[in-house]
């Protein structure tokens, strides 16, 4: 692993509702390293969301600022690309349509669109239902949809709110393995959120542990296990064990602080 | 009836609705409606036929009026006047609707209009559609716009406003330029409304073409009860009534056609299917 690819900057978010002011995330600093696969873990409310969105540039901070490669960010990169919890599909468009949308927005012809769009959901094994309207495929498939939305801009930076969030669980196994080997072969930089800590040490380099009110940044981790992690069962080596240990007892769950 | 409770589950999940009662159903349909006709019929030995005519009467005026032309040609006159009518609503109602719904300064300067013209009882507008375009064919046509134009107008506009977020941010996350935004996301979003604001825009659409019919020039069905009304015919009004009813039900039908059609995400990903 090289340098920082993304540097955090004393950012906080800050929204003015009808019942005061809820600080979403306050002062979070955080340097991302090129081609890691760092994980955002904390309980809802937290802001990992919102961190993660502010990352991407959908979402302005309040105050602070994001640099990619030292380049002070202003609205979306084009470098990044964004994998919704929601997965978002568009219904009117077919699955190899809703691929394209954002080689759409790179002013990439029609015919190089289509081709770079179908060669993405080769690698995620879609290909054949290219073009079916995305709802009448299933949640997993969806979800691979959205992953090669995200992939076919070939981003520098992946970011990933939650995106298995609605599967079941033998879907999101499987989810977590193919993640795990796109980002082997492709190497770009993971950034993840999510409340399930065992996802989390199974895919990152390390982890940053969040809290809430206000939502802030505690501690980053490192997860200092072997890459591949689907050859063996890494959740039950010793260190893992460990580190789930330490990441429940300083999120607090077993007090019930968490709410 | 046959059906297991594992054969509805499927049907259901499948989208059809679970056919338990389908013939039933149908053939109540069916004997309330013969029950009505007969009584109708059977109330013309009581009543007297100029108020409510009677349905065997109003078969034969029917067929005569179809035979005569003097039906064929008030429909189509009617069906062309409501179709070009709708449509320029339609066309005008978007556009300015996604405009305003996508544009500040559209919005701004013409929220005050579109509220102003919306609460102006449009009927009180057809000396003014004569004065301007004269007694004949623009000045209905004008008519049937301004009484469905504002129909249309909101409820694109409203649509268009009421994208849900996970499309917006796909727009955002993905950097589409505004305009790009607007035709990939925001106006295929806003179809279940603007849909839905033409299903009301048609009837309205409907009255206009009769009353229009009937006050400008006594032209095609609104110009035939208007004429079969002064003469007290009551069998002849009331089979230009049903006719205008049945017009106006084509194009409901035609509008259902046209979603299944060009737009089936929508009955297939909303929580009510048909």
């Amino acid at each position: 692993m090289s340098g920082t690819v993304i540097e955090v900057r004393n950012v906080s978010k800050r929204y003015e509702g009808a019942h005061g002011t809820v600080n979403a995330l306050e002062d979070v600093s955080l340097d991302i390293r090129e081609g890691e696969f760092l994980s955002l873990v904390g309980p809802s409310g937290c802001g990992k969301t919102t961190l993660l969105r502010i990352i991407d540039g959908i979402t302005p901070p309040s105050r602070g600022d994001v640099f990619l490669d030292g380049r002070r960010l202003e609205g979306v990169s084009r470098e990044m690309a964004f994998v919704f919890q929601d997965i978002n599909l568009l219904p009117w468009r077919s699955v190899v349509e809703n691929v394209e949308i954002g080689l759409l927005a790179r002013g990439v012809g029609r015919e190089e669109r289509r081709r770079q769009a179908l060669e993405t959901l080769e690698l995620v094994g879609l290909r054949p239902v290219a073009e079916a309207p995305p709802y009448t495929l299933s949640g997993g498939m969806q979800q691979r949809v959205g992953v090669a939305r995200a992939l076919a801009i070939k981003p520098k930076v992946l970011l990933m709110d939650e995106p298995f969030g609605h599967l079941d669980n033998f879907t999101r196994e499987i989810l977590q393995i193919e993640i795990a080997k796109l980002w082997r072969r492709l190497g770009m930089t993971v950034v993840f959120v999510t409340h399930d800590v065992d996802e989390a040490i199974f895919l990152s380099d390390r982890i940053a542990l969040m809290q809430t009110t206000p939502g802030r940044l505690t501690e980053v981790l490192e997860v200092g296990l072997p890459h591949p992690r689907w050859e063996f069962n890494v959740l039950a080596d010793p260190r893992a064990i460990a580190l789930r240990e330490s990441i429940i007892e300083r999120l607090h769950v077993r007090q019930g602080v968490m709410v | 009836m046959s059906e297991t409770s594992a054969e509805l589950w499927t049907a259901s999940a499948s989208g059809r609705r679970p056919r338990v009662m389908g013939w039933r159903s149908e053939a109540l349909r069916l004997v309330s409606l013969v029950v009505a006709v007969a009584a109708w019929q059977a109330s013309g030995l009581v009543l007297n036929k100029i108020l409510i005519s009677t349905p065997a009467i109003i078969a034969a005026d029917f067929v005569q009026i179809v035979a005569s032309g003097a039906l064929p040609n008030a429909f189509l006159q009617s069906a062309f006047e409501m179709g070009l009518g709708f449509s320029i609503a339609a066309s005008i109602g978007v556009t300015l609707g996604v405009l305003m719904g996508r544009i500040k300064i559209f919005e701004r300067t013409l929220d005050p209009f579109v509220n102003f013209f919306n609460a102006t009882p449009t009927i009180a507008l057809l000396p003014l559609m004569e004065i301007w375009f004269g007694i004949g064919f623009w000045a209905r046509i004008s008519f049937i716009v301004v009484i469905s134009l504002w129909t249309m107008l909101i409820n694109t506009l409203s649509g268009v406003r009421n994208v849900s977020r996970q499309y917006a941010d796909v727009g955002a996350a993905f950097g589409l330029s505004p305009v790009q935004a607007t035709w990939r996301i925001f106006l295929p979003a806003a179809v279940p409304y603007i849909l839905a604001g033409a299903r009301l825009a048609l009837a309205q659409a409907g009255v206009g073409m009769i009353l229009s019919g009937q006050e400008i020039g006594e032209a095609g069905l609104g110009g035939l009860t208007e004429d079969y009304g002064s003469y007290f015919l009551t069998g002849h009004l009331i089979a230009a009534i049903m006719s205008s009813t049945a017009l106006v039900m084509t194009t409901f039908w035609a509008l259902r056609r046209t979603q299944a059609r060009f737009f089936p995400w929508i009955a297939a990903t909303s929580a009510g299917r048909r």
